[in-house]
Formats: structure tokens, sequence, C-alpha cells
């Protein structure tokens, strides 16, 4: 097992080299001047010419580049272009908002995608299942920013029962994660059902039901451990689902994240703070997928001993 | 009397796309205590479909029994509630399977698995019903059962799977043992020990046994008496003595005769010219005419009924009707007749 | 065949490039008289699938959704009624009616027009972006899975990587190196697809290599390339087929977010997304501007949906019975 986690975390360095190095290629391949690109639109000559020396820009793209990851392992991000304030400290302000958010709207979809795929699965072609699959086909083609907005219009402007924007409590947070949540749900529910639909289909199950166990017991111990397993896959995707959806999302709601962030920062041509977030939002879903592969090595037990002993 | 097990008329269908499938056409048999019934048949000939509608582990839909009787100790399973069925299945009457390989829940430990059904109808918690695990895996000839026990069922080769799976239906002692090809999967060697170890049991548990295969070796073998399947129908059955000795029904003689004589190879029963017919367009009359090298007008037109010889042999072919009953008596003439 | 047993026994599935329908034609190949089976689909086969596909209700209702579309984007200036990108600042905002069917937006253009004509938009960018994707990811993985070794490690790590970034954001960092732009747009879509292509191509080539027909078509003597474009590729047909139809609905919706981001299409063109975008700041007064485009939006990526679910089925043959 441990073997299994050190194997799969080594992996994880070359990608992050590697994210690093198409990070770093950004503000290169902007056409233009790269030194202008970091230091900004308004820039003086003079800041310019600081900071072509600062990131050696004249020196060959190695040498660049060896500056750069040694900037990115002090947390050295560089300055913001337009409010003037380091990268670092923008994104750590904004980053809690954005894990809070993808991490409600995760939790509620596993909790409704997975349960309405299970019901659904159990009670195949029942009236639950053909409208819990209606409403996952839906959830998954609407455009997370409409779906912002209608929820917007309904249930902050028309009932006045929610904020429509900001931060602050636990009701600001409703209306986003619901809306960030809502795709994943769906797919979730679709995924865990066929995954469901599958696995009571193999012979193990005729295996525990010829022992006499119950339905439930044969459903909730026997297959959803199995069906899980592509489950918890998807878990990790979605969590890039979501961190994407939440650059939408964060727009519609003034939720001040690093998605809206990186938006701004965008239209702005903030480069370093582009830099910094692409960087950030890239790394957590290198550790998100991490913790995925662990947690299916948990749930299948062939996984993990396919490394030792050659089996 | 001392029947376990009757089934009377058994008949179930599948309801698939192409219409309906008649899996099981009319099947009646006994399984007496302590008795060894082999069903023989090649692949599609509603063998497993029998053994599995005796415990109604049939998904439905697709699959229905439509009619008959299964009583099991007197009480037919067919009308049997679902919650009473769980505490005959596993209990009264366990099962071993074809793929050892897919019959195991991957994501749970042997012990696991096993200790699960011991629980459950033994009353035996914690300690008691690991040891009893235990146990019940050295019965089977599982080296190092202690500490296999903890162990996930990829660990373990085919052979090891598939004992591991008599252990499970044995370890709550059942009086009826269903065994549906559980040596197919398994090479050669593994096939007979695999053999080897259910006749010991066999001798050792008195545990009845319906024993299905498609390999007449593994039935000369095993079993005390033997049912003939084709097309979903009993077409022969009768004690292994008389069945091999004197085999009645020309498919019957088809199986004897395409069986190698050297070894117990896993041999296709390709002797016979011909193959299984399509369930979904079944030939009318008797369902082996087209590859019967006997066949007659009326094997055409009509199912033959069942003739009773010595020994509770029977046979359901035109060819013994027409010596004692005077109903297979116009071979050609009739036309139409006997159609209802 | 055991179709008298129990159904669906199968090992569970990994994907459709096991889900293979193993149709046999014989071709003679070569000189050499060595006959390779090709597991091509024959006529017969796709009209099979055709007949799957019109049998599958959900499919049906996608191929109809699509059709409409795709009615309005080709005829869309016969059917307008309106000049789409005309101001009009005497009809500002005005609510559905007979002139305005869907209405207008905040310079008084009328919103029907501007959809019709945005439906050309959303398709051109789902039809191009699945073109780049499949033009450059499906060439990369047959590559990499068929000459396996260091090659393949390679861009595999550089698949990982580009895995790394969640689609959308791949895309927003593609359009930031680019520039906004509906043309960047499809690029960066596209380039965002490469990875899925790639590992999907990958995988079946290597499930592939290993058949008997492969080796067949080796010992005859064939070329490479012959073998790869002639042999292995048509059976990574099916599953290609289907991740694009997902993905034309994928693209699509990306591109919509990109275009509400203001990072896609540009004013005054009526992207589905841009529209959208202009229409929140009226939310309050006039919903129909962000209602309506949503809407379409939603019909046609589930419209492609429900076609990829439909095509799944019936390429894939154990859910067609036995």
């Amino acid at each position: 097992m441990y073997q299994y986690i050190a194997r799969r975390l080594l992996l994880t360095v070359p990608v992050i080299f590697g994210v690093a190095i198409l990070v770093f290629s950004i503000i290169r391949l902007i056409p233009g001047d790269p030194a202008r690109a970091i230091a900004g639109v308004q820039a003086s000559p003079e800041f310019i010419q600081q900071v072509r020396a600062r990131y050696r820009l004249d020196e060959p793209l190695p040498v660049q580049f060896g500056i750069f990851l040694g900037d990115l392992a002090r947390g050295e991000l560089g300055r913001s272009t337009f409010s003037r304030r380091p990268v670092a400290t923008e994104i750590g302000e904004r980053f809690p908002r954005t894990f809070l958010l993808a991490m409600t709207a995760l939790v509620i979809a596993t909790i409704v995608g997975v349960s309405a795929g299970i019901v659904s699965a159990t009670r195949r072609n029942s009236m639950f299942d053909n409208v819990s699959m209606l409403f996952a086909l839906v959830g998954v083609a609407a455009p997370v920013f409409w779906m912002a907005l209608m929820l917007q219009l309904l249930f902050a402007v028309n009932m006045r029962i929610l904020p429509a924007t900001g931060i602050g409590t636990w009701r600001h947070l409703v209306l986003p994660s619901i809306t960030l949540g809502m795709a994943s749900a769906g797919l979730m529910a679709r995924i865990t059902r066929s995954s469901m639909l599958e696995v009571l289909r193999q012979d193990f199950i005729t295996t525990a039901r010829a022992k006499g166990l119950n339905e439930r017991f044969v459903i909730y111990k026997h297959a959803l451990k199995n069906a899980l397993i592509p489950v918890v896959t998807v878990m990790g995707l979605q969590f890039g689902i979501l961190l994407g959806g939440a650059v939408l999302t964060e727009t519609v709601f003034a939720w001040p994240g690093i998605g809206r962030l990186l938006v701004d920062s965008i239209l702005r041509r903030d480069y370093p703070v582009v830099q910094g977030t692409v960087m950030l939002m890239a790394f957590l879903f290198v550790i998100i997928n991490l913790v995925v592969d662990i947690t299916y090595a948990f749930l299948d037990p062939r996984i993990h001993y396919q490394g030792e002993a050659g089996e | 009397m001392s029947e376990l097990l009757q089934v009377r008329n058994l008949e179930m269908s599948y309801y698939t796309e192409g219409g309906r499938v008649r899996a099981v056409d009319g099947v009646s048999f006994d399984v007496e205590q302590g008795e060894v019934v082999g069903i023989v048949g090649e692949s599609g000939c509603g063998k497993t479909a029998v053994s599995l509608s005796i415990l109604r582990l049939l998904p439905s839909p697709p699959a229905k029994i439509e009619g008959g009787e299964i009583l099991f100790e007197g009480q037919d399973l067919v009308k049997l509630s679902g919650e009473r069925l769980r505490r005959i299945r596993g209990d009264d009457i366990a099962m071993i399977f074809q793929e050892p390989m897919t019959s195991l829940n991957p994501v749970y430990t042997i012990g696991n698995q096993l200790i699960e059904a011991i629980r459950l109808h033994q009353q035996l918690e914690g300690k008691a019903a690991r040891n009893r695990a235990i146990e019940m895996l050295k019965l089977v000839g599982i080296p190092r059962a202690d500490e296999v026990i903890d162990e996930y069922p990829h660990r373990f080769s085919g052979g090891m799977r598939q004992r591991a799976m008599i252990a499970m239906a044995l370890s709550c002692d059942p009086k009826l043992l269903i065994a549906d090809e559980p040596t197919t999967a398994l090479d050669v060697t593994i096939q007979a020990q695999i053999l080897e170890l259910m006749r010991e049991l066999k001798e050792r548990l008195h545990t009845a046994i319906i024993f299905i295969t498609h390999d007449l070796s593994v039935i000369a073998e095993m079993s005390d008496r033997v049912l003939v399947m084709y097309a979903g129908k009993i077409v022969e059955q009768g004690s292994v003595v008389d069945l091999f000795h004197d085999p009645q029904h020309p498919y019957t003689q088809g199986l004897i005769g395409s069986r190698p004589s050297m070894d117990v190879e896993r041999e296709r029963l390709e002797f016979i010219p011909g193959s299984v017919p399509n369930p979904l367009h079944m030939p009318g009359g008797c369902p082996f005419h087209p590859r019967c090298s006997h066949a007659m007008e009326i094997c055409r037109r009509e199912m033959p009924g069942e003739k009773q010889g010595e020994n509770e042999h029977g046979v359901r072919c035109w060819l013994h009707l027409d010596k004692s009953d005077d109903q297979a008596r116009p071979l050609r003439a009739a036309v139409g007749a006997a159609e209802e | 065949m055991e179709t008298n047993e129990i159904p669906g026994t199968g090992t569970q599935s990994r994907g459709y490039e096991e889900a293979e329908i193993p149709a046999v034609d014989l071709e003679d190949d070569v000189s050499t008289g060595t006959v390779a089976p090709r597991r091509r689909r024959g006529v017969s086969e796709w009209h099979q699938v055709g007949k799957h596909l019109l049998r599958n209700r959900g499919a049906v209702i996608g191929l109809l959704i699509i059709g409409i579309f795709v009615i309005g984007a080709v005829f869309a200036p016969v059917l307008t009624t309106h000049n789409p990108i005309q101001n009009n600042l005497t009809m500002r905002l005005q609510s559905p009616s007979t002139t305005h069917w869907l209405g207008t937006d905040a310079l008084g253009r009328d919103l029907y027009s501007r959809m019709l004509y945005g439906s050309r938009i959303s398709l051109n960018i789902g039809l191009i972006s699945v073109v780049i994707g499949v033009a450059v990811g499906v060439p990369i993985g047959a590559i990499s899975g068929f000459y396996g070794g260091k090659l393949d490690i390679f861009t595999q790590r550089i698949i990982d990587i580009m895995i790394a970034f969640p689609g959308i954001l791949l895309a927003i960092i593609v359009v930031t190196v680019l520039g906004v732009g509906v043309q960047n747009v499809m690029i960066a879509t596209g380039i965002a697809s490469v990875p899925i292509y790639a590992r999907l191509v990958r995988g079946s080539v290597l499930a592939a290599k290993e058949q008997s027909y492969v080796e067949a078509a080796r010992a005859a003597g064939l070329g490479d390339a012959s073998i790869v474009f002639r042999h292995i590729l048509p059976n990574c047909l099916a599953p290609i087929i289907v991740q694009s139809t997902f993905q034309i609905a994928t693209s699509i919706l990306w591109a919509a977010g990109l275009g509400f981001l203001g990072l896609g299409a540009q004013a005054p063109m009526p992207e589905w997304g841009a529209i959208l975008s202009d229409g929140r700041a009226y939310i309050r007064t006039a919903h129909h501007l962000t209602t309506y485009p949503g809407l379409a939006i939603l019909f046609m990526v589930l419209g492609f949906n429900l076609l990829g679910d439909g095509l799944r089925d019936a390429l894939d043959p154990r859910s067609r019975g036995n």
C-alpha cells in the first residue's frame, strides 16, 4: 500500500514540473515583450528595465526557467500589475473562498448524485428513475453561468429569500454552491446508476443472493463498494470541472475567489496574477487526483498489489 | 418417501427483444436425500436455467417462471415469499457457480464473504463464526486456512477460488447443493482435484447434489442418476448405469458416442451433426429432429411423450414409443391429427 | 452462444475499446494470400447501428433537436426577421412581441435573429474544435500506442500535464496566449480536447495491437502505416465517434462560457454566451435576454449529449441484447 502511494507520489513530480513549464511559457508565448507583460501595460521604461534584469529575460530560456522555479519554490510569484500587491497575497486571500465553494459544491453533488444514482439503478425504469435521469441530463447540459443567473433571478430577485451576490454568511453560499454542484450531481447520478447496473449483473451478486442475503444487503454491501470505484475516479475529474465552473460561477455571484481573479486578470492583462492562479489551480487538481487514486486503492484491493511481487 | 426436491412441470421463459424464449419447457424430476443427480446437455439446453430457477435467482425481467412447482421438503419454492425463500437460500440449498473468477466479490476478503453466510444462517458471531469459516476452508483443502482467510479473491487461483466457493456453499450444512458446471472453467488437473474433493465431501456430508455439466465423463464419475436435457426439455433420464449402458435417445447415444474415451478433456460435443437450435425459432415437433439420424415424419410434427422403462429409465423419443404405445403407430400417416 | 443462460454475465466494462463488435469480414490481403480478418464494420453493420439508433427514444429526440438547430443555422438568412447586428435605439429592450418574437436587446437588435445566427457560430465552434481535437489527438494516440517505448512514455507525460488542467482552464490559457475571438476559441477548445482523444485512441490501439488480425497483417508484410490506418484505426472509429459527439457538446458549453466571460466572440457578434453576458445587466427588467440564449445552449448541448448516449448504446454490442 505504502509502495503504491509512494509510486503514485513520484509520478506527480514530472507532472507538476510540466505544469510549471506550461505556466512559465504563457508569458513568453504572448506576442510582445515578456518584460512588458510582467511589468504591466502602463509601466515606465525604467520599471520594464528593472523587471528584465530581475527575471534575467535577456538570458537563455533555461536560465529564466531556473529563476522561475526558484521563485515558485519560495512562493514568490511577483506583483500584480493592477493592484501592485504581491500575487501570493492576492491569491492567498481569495483561495480559501474558492475552496469553500468548490468543496461545498462537491459535497452536494456527491450526496445528491450518488444517492439518486443508487435509487435509480435499483428501481430501474420507475418514475423516480425517469425523473432523476431527466434532471441529470438537463443539469449536465445547462450552462453553469445561465443556471446561476436563473437561480439568482428566482431566489434573489423574485422571491428575495437569498442574497444575489457577495460573501459573508452561509446564505451567500447557497446559490453559488448549488449552481456549481448541479452539473456534477447530474454526471455523478448517471455514472453511479450505470456502474451500479453493471455491477448488479455480475456473478458475485448472484452468489450473494444465493447465500440468502436480503436485497438491501446485496445492494449496499456487495454492489455499492464495487460500483463506487468508477464514481470515485469521476469525483477527481469533477473537482477540475468545479474549479473551471468556479471561474463562471464566481463571476455571476460576485464571489471574490480565484476564479474571478483569473478572469479579471486576463481581461486586465495582469499576467503575474494569471500565472499564479493557473499554477495553483493545476497544482490543486493534480493533488486532488492523487488523493482520488489513493482512495481508489482503498476501495479496490486489486490495485495496490499489482505493483508488488509482480503479480 | 425421502424425496428432498420434486420439480414438477417447470416452465421458465426469457422475454427478450427478439421474443419469448422457452428456456425450461415442462421439466420434472426428483432428488432424493443424499442423492447426486446429474443434468447434462449442450450449452443453451436450459440446464443452468433449471438450476437458477430452483432458488429463483434469475433476473426478472427478462426471466419468468411461468408454471410448475418446485417442492422442497413439501413447500413450493415458486410460491414462497421472498423472506422465507431467503431463509432457505444458502442454508438448506446452496449453490456453486461456473465461474470462480467472477463469483466472488473482488472487494471483500474470502473470510468476510464466508463469515457473512455463517452469521446469517448459523447464529454464530465473532470468533466462533471465524473459526467455523477457517474450519470450512480446511475442509475443502485450502492450506494455511487461518492466514488465507484474510486474503482477497484476486490472490487466489481459479481452483482455490472454487474451493472457497465450495466452502462457502457447505458452510451452513445444506441439504441440497446445486453445482452449476463447477469445473468447466478450470484446468484439467484442477478439474480432477475439485471433482475428487466434491466426491469426498459427498461421502462425508451426505448432501444431495444436483450436478450440472456438459461433460459426460464428469457425470459418470459423480452421479447416481442422470437427466439429459435438450432445448429446454428432459429427453432421457435414468440411473447412471442404465443410461451409459443402454442409452435410448439418439441424442444421448450421440453424446456418449462423442465422448472422448481417454481423458476428461473438455470436449465440445461436436460429433452430433448440426448445432443447438436457435431458441427463438425452435423447430416444431421434437426439437432434436433436424439433427437426428433416425428422424421420422412424426418427429417433425409432435413432441413425443415420456416412455417409462424399468428402473425409472424414461425417454422421450418416437423410436421407443411405437413399440409399446398405440399413439405412435401412425408414423407417416397421421397428419395434424394430434395437433392441439 | 449461451443465449439460454443468464444474459449479461459479462465482465465489467472498461470503456468502449473492449466493446467492439466482433463482426468479421474476411478480406484477402496482398499477394501472400494470407487472410486477415478485419473487424471493420461493413455497410450492413452500419445499417444495423442506424436501425438501433432510431429505436432509441433519446437519440431520436437528440437528432431532432440538432436537426432544428442545423436548419436554423443553414437557413438563417431566410428565416431571420431582422438584421442581427443593426442597432435600433428606438426599440431597446422590448419584450417578446409579434414583430420581435423573442424581444430586443439593449441596442434594439432583434433577439430571435441574433440567436439564429448564433446557432451558426455555436455549431461551427463545436464542429471545428472537434476536427482540431481529432486531427491532433488521434495521430498522437495512435503513434504513441502503436510504437510504445520511450515515445509512448514521453507523450503520456505530456498528456498527463495537459490533463492536469481542467478542460475549460486549458481553453482559458490558450485564449490568454492567443487573444480573444471566435477563431481562437475554436483552437482553444480543440486543443483542450486533444488529450481526451489521445488517451482514448492510445487505449484502443493497445487493445487492437494484440488482436490476431493485426498479427496476420504484420505477417503478410504490411507496413506500419498501412496496419495503423487500414486495420487498427477503423476499429477505433466507434469510440471516436461517440466521444466526438459528446465533445461537440462540451466545446459548445466551453465556448459559451468563454463568450460569457468576454474571452470569446466579441461585439457585435451574436454568439450565445456573449448575448447572455450582455443581457445580464438587464436581468431584472428584460430577462428574456438571458433566458432564451441559455435555453438555446441547453437544448443544443442536450441534443448532442442525447445523440452521444444513443450512439454509444448502438455501437456497443453488449447493450444490443444477445
